[in-house]
């Protein structure tokens, strides 16, 4: 009996040493995981902030695109109204004025040849970039040749 | 007695998290950007009833074919428009092209 007794009290210590021993191994494996909770929760909050950064990319991308292809239209609308201008006439013109026409048209022809190259990701010229008077600029394409100018 | 013991304290308990992380990056497309455009300078010429001879004469005298292509001052009017929503057209294609390379290649990846 008193041999069962101690049995009982030795096995109950060897149990609680066990089960502390355990305890220990799970503290350490608890701590190890809330550095990696830590770490995955930092990592979120980086691919949050860098999302928010691509937003913010994106609708700059499209507002500069936006404003692109207003300015191109104003161009083309801005070419319209030199053909028509005043109920202008260009054929008429060109048989009053031929030779004054045939020049405005080979000048205009220049400038829109060299509109062209630029929107084909030609780099623009010193001059181009610095004109800022109706006289110095392309008026085929000032808003991709004439970054410089202002209409006024 | 003391063996079902230890063998009841390990087999329940907390279980080590692994967080499995993957990254491949994608291989950068890289394509060259054409070589922008050099275009050749045409000259208009106008030509009228009245300077018909004229001009005919002066191609000569300058040893050119006697000959033109024309168009009427309203299909004029239409080449000049046509040549300027090409170039939008051609701009705004480049000008996305340069933005989609920016979001997805920035420079500084590049750098890396």
């Amino acid at each position: 009996m008193r041999l069962i007794f101690i049995g009982i009290i030795i096995t109950s210590l060897l149990g609680a040493g066990a089960y502390v021993l355990k305890l220990q191994r799970d503290n350490v494996i608890l701590k190890e995981n809330a550095v990696k909770l830590e770490s995955a929760i930092s990592e979120q909050k980086t691919l949050i902030e860098n999302q928010k950064k691509d937003f913010a990319e994106i609708l700059e991308a499209n507002k500069k695109i936006n404003a692109l292809v207003n300015n191109l239209k104003k161009d083309l609308d801005d070419l319209d109204k030199r053909f028509t201008k005043k109920d202008r006439d260009i054929g008429k013109l060109a048989i009053e004025r031929t030779k004054v026409i045939e020049r405005i048209i080979n000048k205009g022809s220049e400038n829109a040849k060299r509109c062209i190259e630029i929107a084909s990701g030609s780099p623009l010229t010193e001059e181009e970039k610095n004109a800022t008077k109706k006289s110095e600029i392309n008026p085929e394409c000032p808003s991709i040749a004439n970054p410089a100018y202002i209409p006024y | 007695m003391l063996i079902p013991l230890i063998f009841l304290t390990n087999c329940s308990g907390v279980k080590q998290l692994s967080i499995f992380k993957e990254e491949v990056k994608r291989q950068e497309l890289n394509l060259e950007k054409p070589s922008p455009l050099q275009l050749e300078q045409i000259k208009w010429i106008i030509i009228t009833s009245e300077n018909a001879d004229e001009v005919f004469k002066k191609m000569e005298e300058q040893g050119l074919d006697p000959v033109l292509f024309g168009l009427t001052d309203n299909d004029y009017q239409l080449i000049a428009k046509n040549f300027a929503q090409i170039r939008n057209q051609l701009k705004i294609t480049n000008d996305i092209l340069d933005k989609y390379k920016e979001y997805y290649e920035p420079k500084e990846k590049n750098n890396d």
